[in-house]
C-alpha cells in the first residue's frame, strides 16, 4: 500500500513549498471561510486559536491547522504544485480520455486552457461568468465554489501514456522511462478504474473547492476529451513536515517516513537530466486504487493488525521501538529468536532499508464509494506517488504485492501512471515545450 | 417560448424542407414521409408511376452482397429539377432507411424498407449542389449525389432574414412529425384494441420516434383553455409521462409509457389498456391542432435542440425513459434527429454567425451518429438493439462521451442567434 520507506520528518529540514498566506493558527475544529471571519470578528478567531470555549479533548497541535485563505501560485513554481505541497485535506482525482476527433492543435489548446484555468481557481476565482448578463448564455463557471475561499487548492495535471503515441507526432519526445505499468503482482484491477489519457489531481482544505476545479476543468474539456474514472479522496493520507501523521482507514499512521527534506526531493521525486529535457523539473505519477476490506480488518485482532503493519496501532512505533519516529530496527529478534518485525509485514518489505534505500513520495488520500453491492463499506485508499523513476514504485509494490501480510485484507483495483510536467512561467501553459 | 399567431399552417414536411427556396417538393406519394406498418406493401407508390411525365429518376438499390448490405445508385448525377427516388431493399436485411441529405437537412426519406416490400418512392426537386443519399447500416452510409445546373441562390436579406425563415421551416418540421405521430398512434391504438400483444408492441415503437424529435417544444404543449400548472391540459405529460415524473395523483399515469408498462411487464392488453390507448389517441389529435399554429424565434430553436440533447443525456443515455420495453435507443434517435433539424434550421443563419461552431457542430453531429449507427439492428423493434441494463452498463460511458460536447456546443448556440437579431 505504501513504501515505508522514509526517513522521519526532521522540522527545519522541510523541502515542501509553504503556502502563501502565513497560517493564522485557526485550529482543525474551527475552520472558518473567509465570510465567517468577517462576521464572527476576533471573538471567533482567539476562541478557535486558543482552544477556549470549544469542546476539544486536548489543545490542538499547532501543526493541525486549516486556514482557508490560503493560496499558491500556479506560475513560474518550477514545479507543479500538489506533489511537494503540505497534503491539504481532501482531493478529486480524475482522469480523462482523449476523443476521437481529438488532435495535436486540439490537445495543446486543452492544456493552455487548463492552464490558465488551475491558476484562475487557485487565486480562488471563478472560470468565467457565474451570471453572465446575457441570459440565454449557460454560466462560464459552474458557480459552487463562488465566495469559498482559495483553500490552498493545488492542480496537478498530469498526461498518459497515449500522449506518446504515434496519432500526436509526439513519439519522438516520449521520456525513455515513461511508460504504461506493467502487470504488478497482486493486480485485481478493474478496467472502469484503470488507465486515462491525461490526469487532473485537485487537493485543497475544502473538498467543494476541489470538486469545483476538476468540474470546470472537465467541462473546458469536453470536446477533446471525456472523463474516464474519478475519485473523491478524504483525510489526507500522509502528512508533511510539521504536520502530524494522519490515518488511513486502517486505523494505521500513514507516511511516518515520508520524503521530506529537499535532498531527497531531488534525489527521489524530481526528474533532472532526463532524455527529455521539457520533463526536467516534473516528476512520475503513480496512482493505484486500492480498496480495504474493512468489515474483515475491523474483526482482526490487534496483535496480528500491528504484525501485518509491523507498527504499534496508537502511537504508530514500529514494533521495535515506543514512539513514532523510532527507526524500526529490522534485525531485532525476540526471546525466541523470531524476528520482532516480522518480515512480511508491510512496513519491512516496503522499507528504504530493504530496498537500496530507494524512497517514494507518498500523497495518498482515503477513499469511499459508499456501499457495494454486497452491502459492505466500498472504501479504501486512493494512493498516489511521485517518484522520478517509475521502477522505483514497481519494484516496491511486486515485493508487497508477492509477499505483504495486508493483502489479505486490500485489493489494487484501479492503476495508472502520469508525466507531471513542471510548472510553467506565466503566459506558457503546462508542456508547451513538448510541443516545439 | 412560443406563440400563437392567428394563420395556421399545415405543410407537409417536404414543403418545410423546401421552403428557404433550395429545394421544392412536387409531388409526394401518401407515404412518403410516413413509417406506416404493414401498410407500406400496399400503399407505397411504384417506381413507374411516380417516375413519369419527364420527372428524372434515381434508383436506389439496397442489396445484400456476399454478407455485406450495399447501398447503391444508379447514377450519381442528376439534373437539376424535379427527381424521383425509387428505393428498393431487394435482400439488405440491414438496411431500414434512406435519407436524401443536404447540408444536415432531411430533404427526403424513406423509413421501413425491409427485403421483398415493393420499391417506394419520393419526388422533390431540386437545385443544383452536392447532396447525399445516407443508407444507415450500409457498408458505406454515404453516397454522393451530384445535382448538375443551376445552384441554389445563397441565402439573402440579413442574419436575422435568414434565421427568421429557418424558423418557420422548423416550425413546419414540427406539424409535420406530430402529423406523423397522430397517424402512427392511431395504428397503436387499432393494435391495442385488437388484442394482439405483439402487434401493439411493433406499433409502440414506430409511433415513439416521432414524439421524440418533436418534443423540443413540449413547453407549448397545452391545450387552450388550460393553465399552465394544470397537468390535465399539459399535453406532454398526459401523452408522455413516465413513472419517475411525480404522477400527479389528480389526473393519473397516462400515455405511452402507462401502455408501455402493460405491453411489456404485464405482457397483455387489459380494458385499462384500451382505455389508456383511447385517451392516447385522443390527446394526440389534440396536439395536431395545438401544434400548428405555433412560432418560433431563432433561440427557441437552438434551446429546443439543446433541450433534445438533454433529453437524450437525463432520460435515454440511463435507460429511464423506456423502463420497460427498452427501446431507449430508438427514442435516443428521434431526440438526435429533432435537435440536428432544429439545428439544421439555423444553420444557414448561424454559418454567417460563427462559421467554426458550424463546423464543430458538424463533426459533433456526425460523431453522434456515426455512434448510434453501432446500434442499428433491422431486426429489433424501431431498428435500434434492445437497450439492456448489460448494454447500457458497457455502453453507457461512450455514449455520453460523444453527446456531452455536442450538448456543451449546442448551449452556445442561442447566445449567438439571439446577439444577432
Amino acid at each position: 500500500m505504501n513504501a515505508d520507506g522514509n526517513t522521519p520528518v526532521e522540522p527545519g529540514t522541510s523541502g515542501e513549498a509553504a503556502p502563501h498566506a502565513a497560517s493564522s493558527g485557526v485550529s482543525r475544529r474551527g475552520v472558518l471561510s473567509g465570510a465567517l471571519w468577517a462576521g464572527l470578528g476576533g471573538a471567533a478567531l482567539g476562541a478557535a486559536a486558543g482552544g477556549a470555549g470549544m469542546a476539544m479533548a486536548s489543545s490542538p497541535k499547532v501543526d493541525d491547522v486549516v486556514d482557508l485563505h490560503g493560496s499558491y501560485p500556479f506560475y513560474g513554481q518550477g514545479h507543479q504544485g500538489g506533489v511537494d505541497t503540505p497534503p491539504q485535506r481532501h482531493s478529486v482525482f480524475m482522469t480523462f480520455r482523449f476523443a476521437d476527433s481529438a488532435t495535436r492543435s486540439s490537445v495543446q489548446t486543452l492544456l493552455a486552457r487548463w492552464s490558465a484555468a488551475a491558476a484562475v481557481l487557485q487565486h480562488g476565482t471563478p472560470v468565467g461568468s457565474v451570471q453572465p448578463g446575457v441570459e440565454v448564455q449557460p454560466p462560464g463557471d459552474t458557480g459552487e465554489a463562488f465566495g469559498l475561499s482559495p483553500a490552498s487548492l493545488t492542480v496537478t495535471i498530469g498526461l498518459g501514456p497515449a500522449v506518446f503515441g504515434e496519432r500526436f507526432g509526439l513519439a519522438s519526445h516520449k521520456p525513455a522511462l515513461f511508460s504504461p505499468l506493467p502487470p504488478l503482482n497482486g493486480d485485481t484491477l478493474d478496467p472502469k478504474f484503470t488507465g486515462g489519457d491525461l490526469s487532473v489531481q485537485a487537493c485543497a482544505d475544502d473538498p467543494q473547492v476541489c470538486y469545483h476545479a476538476v468540474r470546470n476543468l472537465a467541462r473546458l474539456g469536453r470536446s477533446i476529451v471525456a472523463p474516464s474514472w474519478a475519485v473523491l479522496g478524504f483525510g489526507r493520507a500522509s502528512a508533511g513536515p510539521g504536520q502530524q501523521t494522519p490515518r488511513n482507514l486502517l486505523g494505521f499512521k500513514d507516511g511516518t517516513r515520508n520524503i521530506a527534506t529537499s535532498d531527497e526531493y531531488s534525489r527521489y521525486v524530481w526528474i533532472s537530466g532526463s532524455d527529455q529535457p521539457w520533463m526536467n523539473g516534473g516528476t512520475y505519477q503513480v496512482v493505484r486504487k486500492i480498496r480495504t476490506l474493512l468489515e474483515t480488518w475491523d474483526t482482526d485482532r490487534v496483535g496480528n493488525q500491528q504484525q501485518i503493519i509491523g507498527r504499534h496501532k496508537q502511537e504508530g512505533s514500529p514494533l521495535t521501538g515506543s514512539a513514532e519516529l523510532d527507526t524500526p530496527d529490522f534485525a531485532a529478534r525476540d526471546g525466541a529468536g523470531d524476528p520482532v518485525i516480522d518480515p512480511l509485514s508491510h512496513v519491512a518489505l516496503a522499507a528504504r532499508e530493504n530496498n537500496d534505500g530507494i524512497m517514494i513520495r507518498r500523497r495518498s488520500y482515503n477513499y469511499t464509494d459508499g456501499l457495494d453491492a454486497d452491502g459492505q463499506l466500498n472504501a479504501g485508499l486512493l494512493f498516489i506517488s511521485y517518484q522520478n523513476d517509475p521502477q522505483h514504485f514497481i519494484r516496491i509494490q511486486n515485493r508487497l504485492g508477492a509477499h505483504d501480510l495486508l493483502n489479505e485484507y486490500i485489493r489494487h483495483i484501479g492503476s495508472a501512471i502520469f508525466a507531471i510536467p513542471p510548472a510553467p512561467e506565466e503566459g506558457h501553459y503546462i508542456a508547451q515545450s513538448l510541443f516545439t | 417560448m412560443v406563440k400563437y399567431p392567428s394563420e395556421t399552417r399545415s405543410l407537409s414536411r417536404s414543403f418545410w424542407l423546401a421552403a428557404p427556396a433550395a429545394v421544392a417538393a412536387v409531388a409526394l406519394s401518401a407515404t412518403a414521409c410516413g413509417s406506416s406498418t404493414g401498410a407500406a406493401k400496399s400503399t407505397a407508390s411504384s417506381a413507374s408511376t411516380s417516375a413519369g411525365n419527364g420527372v428524372n429518376a434515381v434508383n436506389v438499390t439496397l442489396a445484400n452482397d456476399a454478407g455485406n448490405d450495399a447501398c447503391s445508385l444508379d447514377s450519381a448525377k442528376v439534373p437539376a429539377g424535379p427527381v424521383t427516388f425509387t428505393v428498393t431493399n431487394s435482400s439488405a436485411p440491414g438496411i431500414t432507411e434512406v435519407e436524401l441529405l443536404k447540408d444536415q437537412r432531411i430533404v427526403g426519406e424513406k423509413e421501413n424498407l425491409a427485403p421483398g416490400l415493393d420499391p417506394v418512392s419520393f419526388t422533390v426537386t431540386l437545385d443544383g449542389g452536392a447532396y447525399k443519399i445516407y443508407c444507415p447500416g450500409a457498408g458505406s452510409e454515404y453516397l454522393d449525389l451530384t445535382v448538375t445546373g443551376q445552384a441554389p441562390t445563397a441565402p439573402t436579406g440579413t442574419v436575422q432574414t435568414i434565421l427568421s425563415q429557418g424558423t418557420r421551416d422548423y416550425s413546419a418540421y414540427v406539424v409535420d412529425q406530430v402529423n406523423q405521430l397522430n397517424t402512427t398512434v392511431k395504428a397503436l391504438g387499432a393494435a391495442v384494441q385488437s388484442g394482439n400483444v405483439e402487434a401493439a408492441k411493433t406499433a409502440y415503437a414506430k409511433a415513439r420516434p416521432f414524439y421524440e424529435r418533436a418534443e423540443s417544444s413540449v413547453e407549448g404543449f397545452v391545450i387552450p383553455g388550460f393553465a399552465v400548472d394544470d397537468n390535465a391540459g399539459n399535453l406532454d405529460y398526459l401523452i408522455d409521462m413516465r413513472e419517475s415524473t411525480p404522477v400527479d395523483d389528480k389526473v393519473g399515469w397516462k400515455g405511452f409509457h402507462a401502455i408501455e408498462r402493460d405491453l411489456w411487464q404485464g405482457n397483455a392488453i387489459a380494458p385499462a389498456t384500451k382505455a389508456l390507448s383511447t385517451e392516447l389517441v385522443g390527446n394526440v389529435g389534440k396536439l395536431v391542432g395545438v401544434v400548428a399554429p405555433l412560432q418560433y424565434k431563432p433561440e427557441d430553436l437552438a434551446n429546443g435542440a439543446a433541450d433534445l440533447i438533454e433529453e437524450v443525456q437525463n432520460t435515454k443515455i440511463n435507460g429511464e425513459e423506456e423502463a420497460f420495453s427498452h427501446i431507449d435507443l430508438v427514442d435516443f434517435a428521434g431526440n438526435v434527429e429533432g435537435a440536428q433539424q432544429a439545428y439544421a434550421s439555423l444553420r444557414p443563419g448561424l454559418q454567417k454567425i460563427d462559421a467554426n461552431l458550424v463546423t464543430q457542430l458538424d463533426q459533433q453531429f456526425q460523431a453522434v451518429l456515426t455512434s448510434l449507427d453501432g446500434y442499428r439492428d433491422a431486426a429489433a423493434l424501431g431498428d435500434y438493439r434492445v437497450y439492456r441494463p448489460q448494454v447500457r452498463a458497457a455502453d453507457a460511458a461512450k455514449l455520453t462521451a460523444v453527446i456531452q460536447p455536442l450538448h456543451e456546443s449546442l448551449s452556445t448556440v442561442a447566445q449567438k442567434v439571439v446577439s444577432a437579431t
